[in-house]
């Protein structure tokens, strides 16, 4: 076999040729002048070839331009655009470098780990020099996966453009298709979300990636519906900010609940503790006031501690509590099948 | 393994960009600059000096100086054109802005000034170049511990100095610990200290709203215990005794928020999953979160250890726990 030319010899090739193109070049002028396309053995090769290099150079952001002939329709020629292919003025010292890389390891994704190493790459073309890594020695923020969903949802609220998937409720478990105007995604306490508007449904709504099955597809032209409505974007993602912090006052037994104790604060109200119906749950016990946002999260906390720990108040924490508690009290005996 | 050749396009393209700006560097600094070997810089320069505009006679060709070439030295001397950075595509420039963002949003605040200056530079000249806002990704970073014991583990991964760890297991017990510093692990659901545990004698991985206190000592980290490369993944532990939950499909809150084995979704819309238990304080915690939701717990041992739990709970309340109540 005589010297075949390496893919990368042969995209390097014509990125160079059509940058520097006067005005275009059609298929024929790039099969016949750009060193590599020789190779092909056949019009079909080549035009596959052909097909999928300027595939790979329009993935990796280099922006080839189509360009019709003053001549018959089917004159097609091609260049790049030098400005379009250009990232605007910038210099990064080795320590910005240095973060960038760091960032560049934030996620998990696949997809997102192949689009971040490819900014670095080009990023650190502009480098000053080789990334400094020491300013961010040991620090590992990272984001978990959002799994398959992600790529084509952050496509398509770039392009905005509209998906449907399937999705399976969390309060019934059935799995209906869903068509969604993606606005945004979110990731929060472990899990990544859409939000969006629901066609069917007419009204904003948020989706758990994990519970989208199968694939994200899109439906109808890109550019299909405008910015969110802010008021019903911070509606949705209302639900996702912390609330206002309150005190819970808590009886801990001796030497228990370490990392509650931590968190503690001087109270803001004393409660009543020689009030009867405490005076059970106080005995030989510590009051501790522990600040919290959500009643929810602080009941699930304190439920870990089983006796160690007992809610004295407010009461829609300690409620909370007591509702999980009757309900594993009775783990141990026979349910039905929707216990 | 082969390099794909579009990360290698990228490579070359941004090689002649930084040769073109700065003349003359040895083979070496390249290689370190990309993140190659220098063999593969060698590579990627033979492949350049190939390469150029069609003709491809030599004033066609990407350039370099011979001489200086044989010294070890890479000097660009035509370029064809090539010298502007490629700019970022669209989801390149997003995945980059929001993980900047969350990290200055979340690590902002504990970083020493000239760690957060580097940070907020970077960001902003990013955001400048890219003219991403990154309004389409949002990503909220947390950040559990005290900002006294963040402050203390920042500072003595930045130092290589150990650390003395006060620390509250899952289990409830309280010790002391001397913890050589790898690494600060903050993410979208908790942060952790991954370091080498002199109690353990091994590598520990340390929730940072468990750590009530941090004492950076005057004794450097032993040089073999510095972080890894590798990556901490939450698989669930193979040694672990099996245990199969049967669920409600409003359950499955459980199956996205721990290691699970394996996940089996039945007709009537519940399904079962496999976990594997080293800690028993961890799973009688989460059973007693998800109690409602449980339809069937393997073995029924385990039902049994949780309902006792809650039962004594249950009384330490005394009349509080009464319904009657409210």
């Amino acid at each position: 076999m005589p010297d075949q030319i390496h893919p990368a010899e042969r995209l390097l090739n014509l990125v160079i040729a059509l940058v520097n193109t006067s005005a275009r070049m059609t298929k024929e002028q790039i099969r016949r002048s750009v060193a590599g396309y020789a190779d092909a053995a056949s019009d079909d090769a080549f035009e596959r070839m052909f097909e999928r290099d300027k595939d790979t150079l329009r993935e990796l952001g280099i922006p080839i331009l189509t360009v019709t002939g003053s001549g018959h329709g089917d004159d097609i020629g091609y260049r790049i655009d030098q400005e379009a292919y250009a990232l605007p003025p910038i210099d990064l010292t080795a320590a910005e470098l240095g973060v960038l890389s760091l960032a560049a390891q934030f996620w998990q994704d696949s997809s997102a780990r192949v689009d971040t190493s490819r900014a670095i790459t080009k990023l650190r073309a502009v480098g000053a020099a080789p990334e400094a890594t020491d300013l961010v020695a040991g620090l590992a923020p990272r984001v978990s996966a959002g799994g398959e969903a992600f790529a084509p949802l952050l496509d398509a609220v770039q392009a905005r453009q509209a998906v449907t998937f399937r999705y399976r409720a969390a309060s019934s478990g059935e799995v209906l298709t869903r068509v969604i105007e993606p606005w945004k995604l979110l990731a929060r306490r472990g899990g990544w979300f859409v939000v969006g508007r629901d066609r069917d449904r007419v009204a904003p709504r948020s989706f758990r990636l994990s519970r989208i099955e199968g694939r994200v597809r899109t439906v109808g032209p890109p550019e299909a519906f405008g910015e969110p409505d802010a008021a019903a974007l911070s509606s949705v993602l209302a639900s996702w900010s912390a609330g206002e912090s309150r005190v819970a006052t808590l009886a801990v037994r001796p030497e228990r609940a370490e990392a509650l104790r931590a968190r503690a604060v001087e109270p803001t109200d004393e409660l009543d503790l020689t009030d009867p119906r405490l005076a059970r749950a106080v005995a030989d016990r510590d009051v501790v006031h522990v600040p919290f946002t959500s009643a929810w999260e602080l009941a699930e906390e304190v439920v870990g501690y089983g006796d160690a720990v007992v809610v004295l108040a407010p009461p829609a924490v300690r409620d909370t509590v007591l509702r999980l508690l009757r309900v594993a009290a009775t783990l141990d005996e026979p349910r039905g099948a929707h216990g | 393994m082969a390099e794909r050749a579009s990360d290698r396009l990228l490579r070359m393209l941004g090689m002649i960009t930084y040769l073109d700006r700065h003349a003359g560097v040895p083979v070496e600094q390249i290689a370190a600059h990309f993140a190659v070997t220098p063999g593969q810089v060698l590579s990627d320069v033979d492949t350049l000096w190939m390469t150029g505009t069609p003709g491809y006679f030599p004033h066609d060709l990407i350039d370099f100086d011979a001489a200086s070439y044989e010294q070890g030295v890479v000097r660009l001397t035509e370029s064809r054109g090539m010298t502007r950075p490629l700019r970022l595509g669209t989801r390149e420039a997003v995945v980059l802005v929001a993980a900047l963002r969350a990290m200055a949003a979340a690590l902002g605040p504990s970083l020493d000034p000239e760690r957060a200056r580097v940070l907020g530079s970077a960001l902003e000249k990013l955001t400048a170049a890219t003219g991403e806002a990154a309004a389409s990704v949002d990503v909220r970073l947390a950040v559990d511990g005290s900002p006294a014991v963040v402050a203390a583990i920042g500072a003595a991964l930045q130092a290589g100095r150990r650390l003395r760890l006060r620390y509250v297991n899952a289990s409830d017990v309280t010790s002391e610990r001397d913890v050589d510093p790898m690494r600060l692990i903050t993410d979208d659901e908790r942060s952790y200290l991954l370091g080498w545990c002199y109690r353990a004698g091994a590598e520990r991985l340390f929730r940072l709203d468990r750590v009530l206190g941090a004492e950076v000592l005057d004794d450097p980290i032993d040089p073999g215990h510095a972080a890894g490369a590798r990556s901490v993944e939450f698989h669930p532990d193979p040694t672990g005794g099996l245990v199969t939950l049967h669920l409600t499909s409003r359950g499955r809150w459980v199956a996205e928020s721990v290691p699970v084995e394996d996940v089996r979704n039945l007709a009537d819309g519940s399904f079962e999953v496999d976990l594997r238990v080293v800690d028993q304080a961890w799973l009688r915690h989460l059973l007693l979160q998800a109690a409602g939701e449980v339809i069937e717990v393997r073995p029924a041992s385990v039902a049994l250890d949780v309902a006792s739990v809650a039962r004594s709970a249950l009384a330490a309340y005394g009349p509080l726990a009464d319904p009657d109540r409210g």
